[in-house]
């Protein structure tokens, strides 16, 4: 189904080739073909390198669980919390879940509102990313709770005791802020799906296929009605999803910043944590695409540009995170609290001021080499800088917790945390759950938005050359 | 959120309501009202006693113990099963009863709050005379003994169980078989003993076995003083230490505050001689001169670090200065040879001796020698404090009875030549405790019959003979004698748990005493002391003591001659240059090792060290450098105040968090021992301090490591009976093992923070407020905020305050002048709110409980440091950060002002705690009151798992109100719990509730007494905290302060008040009061600022001393323009 470039019914000059954008799509490739690549990872035996990732993930995941279970059986004191660190990975991890959670909402929503169409491409993966990145981080809080059990307290359910939550606790505030951040992830995404379930239904060849997808295509007919009220509903959740891309992360800040610990009680807190929640995010999203594209041979589709423009992002934020981390430096000095002051001070030269480097090093200092194009372009330099973003971003919520604890106010109290093997095993254990859950995505489910993509390749665009409704011409 | 309260008890009201029962049981109008309620009652009263009179009376007495601090117990034979309920017992209402707790030569005055028939509480007696209601940590610890599972629980006979008629049968024999030969071959070995009971039928068996050799080992003897005072003036007397009417004292290595006996007396003395009450009080200044660093040391406002073989050529050389006068003066020339060496600063010990001979204070000055040191060191105590006119003021004597027991060493002798054919051990662990040179198990081995009473199986537990479990104090009758002399009883709260035998009663048996019943011994000594009156017995049984029995104060006259010989016999300390001497102190928390099995005690921090759980070889800092043992930590983020403390953390270098300390071997006279070293500030260089009472290799589950083996290393196998308290040529090798210590605070110093203030006295004088102005700036200093209309001078608050609208409005104050750091109050807490214990491994991981800690901070030269304690526990904040947090409303404002914490609600988020600036929220990490400590690790539903016989799942499946820990430990653990405190199960935060359970006891009896008047208002005083009344120094003061008159309101208005890190507008309940030192300028280590001050002053750059922004409204307009430049 090739199209060869036909002469053009409307002559058009084309632009000069110094103003031409690099196409979306690579190597103008046609439409059928991008479905027939996309679709194709789903189809057909599964690769013997997909089993390879997937079994140890899951091994991991199964790992997890098992310390999860010993966790909740016997005592939150199988982690390595203590006086006066009461919390360390448990909620590092939680917060970093969350922050990687956050690229998925801000390319479907906000980048579609802005019109960048190069979202199309990356949009679904990190939306799924988003989906199984949040329910790894929903499940900490659940179960670094000392009573497990009862966690369902949090949520506003009228009883017999009267009693309520604590409205006035970040916490609560973050079991509206996460839930509804994954309520409106899945439906954006699973809305965004729709009609390529529909292509995988009419492409399927077993009747169970046909009628999995078909269940979930929703009877999905590429009706021009169904296209309109699709557009629409996509576009007002992606108007409702844009908010809580603040929201959330903002509010996860507030359990910090409304305590009022020295190097937690911090008006910054809020744009900075969103900030480094896009940037851990665009780095956990080039982390799962730079291989996946080669290894889907989706080059063409997932092209250079995109992980070009998607460094940019990542440098980006970054850089905001840096200023962050210098502006709390700032305010420590020019506030004038003594204890403020010190708790800087112990974080860039404690106990802990490994942590606290490797942070500035990973978040900080390496993405600088975005600024070279070389390093945006070469994909191996960006799937390692994206895996230092990923550390970088883990030490800041572990620096921002477990060092703030470890030091503040009553000297006769300072501590210090080591992790036990549960605490490093139960978080392995979400990364297999993570992987396992996005092996399984991208198996089972079109990975890139098919009919996103097919709209912005260039034939696609009416006043291009190549492009244009014609007579007998399809999508 | 209110709990319907229990059925109320009948009023407390009851003294006056059953007063006028018996007063009004004859008047007409009595009369006539009963005829018309209930005219078969009426019928009754005139008749002969009956059933339901018996009822009235026993339930009147029941309400005269109900009225606290009171109680008549009945004889022992009448001690009823609780099943049958006792006539007009209240469920839920505890009982109180006097007793005392026996020390070596005295005893404490108890009152002991029984709950059920089961004794929970232990509290001092506030009526006896010598006692302000206060005890020491082991006082308030010995409850656990009682319920210590692993407790001698059966009558053995060559390690099989007998009955106790067996015992009877086989005591009896013994008895006959002395009694035929007089005693002959029969040998016993005792503790020491305060109990006139003891004394008499000692002295009737004597006089029945005449033949009978008697001994005593006491490992930590506190003899030594009346030895010396008896020698000294000639006599046999006991000195009394009068700490509180002294201006001056000088301690000779006496450690009057933490290691010597009636420490809580000596607490509340010196706490007396030093309260500030204004800028004008007085105070007493103390002079310690010592080796370790003791709590006299801490306390003390000079302090000379001394070897302990120097003590006695300081003690010569401050003689030398102050005998210049009166009968002393001839001692001068004695002195030669001891002030001999220069071992000290002699400015030092020449302005120490000014201040002795200061006219200012004559007489009102005090030398104490401690019992560590040898006797020539207590004469010269005594030679001052004849000199200086002490003698009648702040020392008196008591007649002592001459005992003329023989010492172990003899024992043994005796034991290897075989003449001692029949070997009774009442109490005491010799096989432990002996010292090293006695070969003891070899000895006693010898004995061809050997009886034991003891309290538990230990290491002293012999297979063959007899063994007899010894009762506790709670299950005992006798009797004692307190430090003053007067008569305590000794009554049991409870029958004995277990099989057991006082002491009073195995040496009637063995003496074939017509009387052997302890009750009746008891009462005959009581009879023979006070009259056989009933009414006499009752009131003694009652009040605790025998009013007006205290030792009158005898006149001594000072033996200058016996003194003399005695000086110039004694040997000046070889010259100590580079020897290394080890000293053997009483621990802080095992005692001499017979509190080994206590697990509060073990989880009780040293008050310097901080370590629990171990004890350790405790150095210098200089001498561990020497010695290549470790070095102290360093604190990092300190760059603008290195110079005062040479940028150290006082505390041992720790990797993580976590000491791994090296373990060194430390070997005396060719024995050795090894142990972890522990680097402490402020100790004599070239000495070892090892703490006695570890090491137990038979104890129980306890004493008894995690990993296996004793906790901490035994130190008595370096003790001889030459040295038994400390010894000189030792050497300290490192072994190249590491082993891991568990201390509460890792961070020794405050960093410059003002969270002690301090100042000294000449400074407090000038400027009585300076704790305030070391205040930093709060948000009610910033003009943008709006202000409380309420609260005028605070911030508007974010959220809707819970109106704090109640009658009372609870609040403390600490005391820090008066806080010693004696730990009794931590103890008190553990014991009244349930608190469990976490064993050694999860204090490592900073999980340990306690509500209450005493921060300990350093300050100043790493070399002889000044010392800070500061209590902390919930501060109870108007304006709490941990209830905004919770996201369950489970910690909560009431309208009294308690922050409140609702176990049930609590899901275990742990932010609570994280937002807590003062840290004082503890985390149940596991189910520390279910789980044995070494299963805590192990997951319910591993099938492997098997607690208690069963998979701890389906145990939990079965019944989930049962632990897994075993079954006797479990029982036993039901019955020391306070039933008014919630135990807590894991996953649960925890923490002070300013004993709750006591407020609302109050409150309800003080409702049940108003009636339908609206006398409601709880008296002042009435409610004491658990640590409060613990406390010695009388340095916590809690109640209600919207009553301006109650003595927390007045604490309140003092200057020194002030709030720990009120900057953050925690409006906390709990204030402290600033610490005031007293130090001599003329003395060479006279530092003009408190070094903590000092600190202070380094780190924010601005003086609390010097005006620089006003706080109260009276200072603001001027001094407020000058802002806080330092901050």
């Amino acid at each position: 189904m090739s199209h060869a470039p036909t002469s053009t019914a409307v002559n058009i000059q084309a632009p000069p080739a110094e103003l031409e954008r690099e196409p979306l799509v690579a190597n103008q490739r046609s439409l059928g073909w991008v479905t027939d690549r996309i679709a194709g990872v789903c189809e057909g035996k599964a690769p013997l390198w997909w089993w390879c990732a997937l079994i140890p993930s899951f091994l991991l995941f199964l790992v997890g669980v098992t310390c999860v279970a010993y966790l909740i059986s016997t005592g939150v004191g199988v982690w390595g919390l203590n006086h006066p660190i009461a919390w360390a990975w448990d909620i590092t991890n939680f917060v970093w879940w969350i922050g990687i959670g956050h690229a998925g909402t801000l390319i479907s929503a906000i980048l579609f509102l802005l019109r960048q169409k190069w979202r199309t491409a990356v949009n679904r993966a990190a939306e799924a990313m988003t989906i199984f990145a949040v329910m790894c981080a929903g499940l900490y809080p659940l179960i670094h709770v000392g009573r497990t059990w009862l966690g369902w307290w949090l949520l506003p359910i009228p009883n017999a005791n009267g009693i309520w939550p604590q409205f006035r606790s970040p916490l609560e505030w973050d079991v509206f802020a996460v839930s509804t951040y994954f309520t409106v992830s899945l439906l954006f995404w699973y809305m965004g799906l729709v009609p390529d379930l529909a292509v995988m239904r009419d492409r399927a060849k077993t009747w169970t296929r046909k009628f999995l997808y078909g269940v979930f295509a929703l009877g999905w007919n590429f009706s021009n009605r169904h296209w309109s009220n699709y557009e629409k509903a996509y576009l007002l959740l992606a108007g409702l999803s844009t908010p809580l891309v603040l929201s959330v992360h903002s509010i996860v800040s507030f359990d910090f910043a409304v305590s009022q610990l020295p190097g937690w009680h911090t008006t910054i807190f809020p744009p900075y944590f969103v900030a480094g929640a896009v940037f851990s995010g665009f780095g956990m999203v080039l982390t799962l695409l730079v291989p996946l594209r080669t290894i889907c041979k989706l080059e063409d589709i997932i092209t250079v540009r995109h992980v070009d423009l998607m460094c940019k992002v990542t440098l980006t934020t970054g850089t905001i995170v840096g200023y962050a981390y210098g502006m709390e430096f700032f305010i420590a000095y020019y506030g004038g609290n003594p204890y403020e002051l010190e708790a800087f001070k112990y974080r860039a030269t404690g106990t802990y001021w490994w942590a606290y480097w490797a942070m500035i090093s990973c978040n900080v200092i390496f993405p600088q080499l975005f600024w070279f194009k070389w390093f945006r372009t070469n994909m191996f330099a960006v799937f390692v800088l994206s895996i230092i973003v990923n550390i970088g971003m883990w030490f800041e919520r572990f620096v921002i917790i477990a060092t703030t604890l470890a030091r503040e106010f009553m000297p006769s109290n300072w501590g210090y945390f080591i992790p036990t093997w549960v605490d490093i095993w139960t978080y392995l254990g979400t990364m297999g759950m993570f992987m396992t859950l996005f092996l399984l995505f991208m198996r089972y489910l079109p990975m890139i938005a098919i009919c996103e993509v097919k709209g912005v390749t260039p034939q696609a665009d009416p006043h291009h050359p190549l492009g244009g409704a014609k007579p007998g011409g399809h999508h | 959120m209110k709990t319907v309260p229990p059925t109320c008890p009948e009023p407390q009201t009851g003294p006056q309501y059953w007063r006028s029962l018996d007063q009004l049981a004859d008047t007409p109008e009595f009369r006539e009202w009963l005829e018309k309620e209930f005219p078969h009652g009426a019928a009754e009263l005139a008749d002969a006693p009956n059933r339901r009179q018996f009822v009235k009376i026993m339930s009147a007495s029941f309400l005269l113990a109900g009225l606290g601090l009171t109680g008549c117990r009945r004889p022992e034979e009448k001690i009823m099963p609780f099943g049958r309920a006792v006539p007009g017992y209240v469920h839920g209402v505890p009982q109180y009863y006097a007793t005392a707790m026996p020390a070596r030569r005295s005893a404490i005055p108890l009152v002991v709050r029984s709950h059920d028939g089961r004794p929970t509480k232990i509290e001092g007696n506030p009526q006896h005379p010598a006692s302000n209601g206060s005890t020491d940590q082991f006082a308030q610890a010995s409850i656990l003994n009682l319920y210590d599972p692993d407790r001698a629980t059966q009558f053995k006979k060559d390690g099989k169980r007998a009955s106790r008629e067996d015992v009877a049968t086989g005591l009896g024999e013994l008895a006959a078989a002395a009694r035929a030969n007089g005693g002959t071959g029969l040998a016993f070995l005792l503790e020491r003993g305060g109990s006139p009971s003891r004394d008499r039928v000692i002295a009737e068996v004597k006089k029945a076995l005449p033949n009978a050799r008697w001994f005593v080992h006491e490992p930590v003897d506190f003899d030594i003083h009346r030895e010396a005072a008896t020698l000294a003036f000639g006599k046999p007397v006991a000195p009394v230490f009068h700490y509180d009417k002294a201006k001056v004292i000088v301690s000779l290595d006496c450690d009057f505050i933490g290691g010597e006996e009636e420490t809580y007396i000596n607490v509340r003395r010196y706490a007396q001689g030093r309260r500030v009450t204004g800028p004008n009080s007085s105070m007493s200044r103390l002079y310690a001169v010592e080796a370790l660093f003791t709590l006299t040391g801490a306390n003390a406002d000079h302090r000379l670090r001394v070897a302990p073989s120097a003590v006695l050529n300081v003690a010569a050389q401050l003689a030398a200065k102050v005998l210049g006068r009166g009968q002393t003066a001839s001692l001068v020339s004695s002195l030669g040879s001891l002030t001999g060496a220069k071992v000290a600063d002699e400015k030092w010990i020449s302005e120490c001796a000014n201040d002795l001979l200061d006219e200012h204070h004559h007489g009102n000055v005090l030398v104490v020698a401690g019992h560590r040191q040898p006797l020539a060191v207590h004469l010269l105590a005594h030679a001052m404090n004849v000199a200086l006119g002490a003698v009648g003021k702040t020392v008196t004597f008591q007649t002592l009875e001459a005992d003329g027991f023989g010492k172990i060493q003899d024992l043994a002798a005796q034991l290897d030549s075989g003449s001692v054919e029949t070997l009774v051990l009442v109490g005491g662990n010799p096989a432990y405790t002996a010292p090293a040179d006695v070969n003891w198990a070899q000895a006693a081995a010898k004995a061809k019959n050997t009886v034991r009473l003891g309290y538990y199986e230990d290491e002293s537990f012999n297979a063959k003979g007899w063994h007899l479990p010894q009762a506790h104090f709670l299950e005992s009758w006798g009797d004692a004698r307190t430090a003053d002399g007067t008569l305590v009883p000794v009554q049991p709260l409870i029958a004995p748990l277990f099989d057991a035998m006082t002491e009073l009663e195995l040496l009637a048996r063995i003496g074939g005493l017509a009387k052997t019943n302890p009750h009746d011994i008891v009462r005959e000594t009581f009879n023979g002391l006070a009259g056989s009156e009933e009414n006499a017995w009752r009131k003694f049984l009652h009040d605790g003591f025998l009013a007006g029995s205290a030792a009158p104060a005898v006149n001594a006259t000072f033996d200058t001659a016996a003194v003399a010989r005695v000086l110039g016999a004694a040997q000046a300390a070889p010259s100590a240059a580079g020897s290394l001497e080890v000293v053997f102190h009483r621990s802080y928390a095992m005692d001499d090792g017979r509190f080994n099995n206590n697990g509060w005690l073990q989880e009780t921090p040293d008050p310097i060290t901080k370590l629990v759980w171990d004890n350790a070889v405790l150095v210098s800092p200089a001498t561990a450098e020497k010695l290549g043992l470790g070095k102290l930590g360093s604190s990092k983020t300190r760059d603008t105040y290195k110079d005062a403390t040479g940028g150290s953390n006082m505390t041992p270098e720790a990797k993580k968090g976590q000491f791994h300390n090296q373990v060194v071997k430390v070997t005396v006279g060719g024995r050795s021992v090894t142990g972890p070293v522990w680097i402490v500030p402020g100790m004599a260089d070239n000495v070892a301090g090892l703490a006695l009472g570890y090491g137990r290799e038979k104890t129980g589950r306890v004493g008894t490591a995690q990993k296996g083996g004793p906790v901490g290393f035994n130190a008595y196998k370096l003790r001889t009976s030459q040295h038994p308290h400390f010894a000189g040529g030792a050497t300290i090798s490192a072994t190249g093992q590491t082993h891991q210590l568990a201390s509460t605070q890792e961070h020794g110093v405050m960093e410059g923070r003002p969270i002690v203030r301090e100042a000294n006295l000449e400074q407090y004088r000038k400027h009585p407020d300076f704790a305030k102005n070391m205040d930093l700036d709060s948000p009610g200093h910033t003009a943008h905020i709006d202000m409380d209309p309420a609260k005028p001078g605070l911030p508007k608050r974010i959220y809707k305050a819970p109106p704090l609208t109640g009658l009372h409005q609870w609040g403390m104050t600490i005391d820090l002048t008066a806080c010693v750091g004696c730990t009794a109050c931590q103890v008190a807490c553990q014991s009244e709110n349930n608190i469990p214990i976490v064993g050694h491994e999860q204090v490592t991981k900073g999980r340990e409980m306690s509500w209450m800690r005493l921060d300990r901070y350093f300050a100043g030269d790493v070399n002889n440091p000044q010392v800070a304690f500061q209590p902390m526990l919930c501060q109870h904040c108007e304006n709490a950060p941990c209830e905004s947090v919770c996201p369950v409303n489970a910690t909560v404002h009431d309208e009294e002002g308690l922050n409140l914490m609702a176990y049930n609600r609590c899901v275990g988020t742990r932010y609570c705690s994280n937002n807590c600036p003062y840290k004082v929220r503890r985390f149940n990490y596991f189910d520390y009151n279910r789980r044995p400590l070494s299963d805590l690790y192990k997951s319910a539903i591993d099938p492997r798992n098997e607690t208690n016989g069963q998979w701890e799942f389906w145990r939990w499946f079965k019944d989930p109100s049962t632990g897994s820990k075993p079954k006797d430990e479990w029982d036993l653990m039901h019955l020391a719990k306070n039933p008014n405190v919630s135990v807590r199960m894991r996953g649960v935060m925890e923490k002070c509730t300013f004993c709750l359970q006591r407020i609302e006891e109050a409150k309800i009896a003080q409702k049940v007494k108003a009636g339908p008047s609206d006398d409601v208002r709880v008296p002042d005083g009435a409610i004491k905290t658990a640590c409060q009344q613990a406390c010695p120094a009388e340095a916590i003061v809690f109640g209600d302060i919207s009553d301006p008159d109650s003595r927390v309101s007045q604490m309140k208005k003092l200057e020194r008040n002030y709030t720990v890190l009120g900057y953050l507008d925690t409006r906390t309940r709990n204030t402290y009061l600033a610490r005031i030192r007293n130090p001599n300028p003329k003395m060479p280590d006279y530092l003009e600022t408190t070094a903590v001050q000092d600190e202070y002053y380094r780190k924010s750059g601005s003086s609390p001393f010097e005006p620089h922004g006003g706080h109260g409204p009276a200072k603001a307009s001027a001094a407020a323009d000058h802002g806080k430049g330092g901050h």
